[in-house]
């Protein structure tokens, strides 16, 4: 059975074909819904770590919770609808991919510095590799539905 | 926590996850069936988090008990919000929406019963 809301998420804007067809539609809700958990879980984490115990280990806190403000920004960006939530989820995209590839890399590198702490950490293992996924999804996305 | 309940919510999660999914499969949008099946969970998870709250405050120690409140708001927080999301469009993908957010309901229920665990060895 075809599918119109996969095919055409201008479906609350049928006339504009040159206008940015909405992130947030069809199939890009689940995506704005994993974004969404994310936000919710990096930032109570991050929230936790940096009120009970912060002087432990403050670089992985800080970028827990600077992981967790850049998923809030995405998903923000992804199921807005106005001129500026496009721009936004690109950037906050990029940014997020360019976090876990960093983070990533220096924690397996150099493990023993760096306690298993952060949502990027190692690739994101202990979110089973969602948080390394997530951004090249999103990336997709954010093209596929780009104004024609 | 309750050991048979929370076994009882992860069955009904991991079944609620599926339904969405065979829902956005065979391309059908969120019906009465979903609402239902959202209605029931939810319902597991407040009595849950009734439960768990009621023994927190009523003495049982716990090594991290913000962390655990926190886990606790969100296992019951994130299914009705999500549920709202699901159905504010009404496509097929409302199910698979639901889904992502039983499964992220699953992991806070596992990291409450790891916290609690923590707290009761």
């Amino acid at each position: 059975m075809p599918d119109p809301a996969q095919h055409d998420p201008t479906c609350h804007n049928p006339t504009g074909s040159s206008t940015p067809r909405a992130t947030s539609s069809g199939a890009g809700r689940v995506l704005v819904a994993v974004y969404g958990i994310f936000a919710l879980s990096a930032t109570a984490r991050a929230g936790v770590q940096i009120a009970t115990r912060f002087a432990e280990a403050p670089v992985p806190y800080l970028l827990s919770a600077l992981a967790g403000v850049v998923y809030i920004l995405a998903t923000i960006g992804l199921s807005g609808h106005r001129p500026w939530a496009r721009p936004l989820a690109w950037a906050a995209v990029v940014f997020e991919l360019v976090g876990v590839l960093t983070v990533g890399t220096f924690t397996v590198l150099d493990s023993g510095d760096f306690p298993d702490d952060t949502v990027w950490s190692v690739f994101g293992r202990g979110y089973g590799f969602v948080p390394l996924v997530l951004p090249l999804v999103g990336l997709w996305w954010l093209r596929h539905t780009r104004p024609r | 926590m309750i050991g048979v309940l929370v076994l009882i919510v992860y069955v009904a999660t991991a079944a609620l996850a599926g339904l969405g999914v065979a829902l956005t499969a065979a391309n059908r949008p969120p019906g009465r069936e979903l609402k239902i099946a959202v209605g029931i969970v939810a319902g597991l998870l407040a009595i849950q988090a009734v439960i768990a709250a009621v023994r927190v405050f009523g003495g049982t120690e716990l090594p991290e008990t913000s962390t655990f409140l926190i886990y606790l708001g969100v296992s019951v927080c994130v299914l009705p919000v999500a549920y709202q999301w699901a159905t504010a469009e009404r496509t097929r993908w409302g199910g698979a929406v639901v889904a992502v957010a039983a499964i992220g309901t699953a992991v806070a229920v596992w990291r409450l019963q790891m916290l609690w665990a923590a707290g009761s060895a």
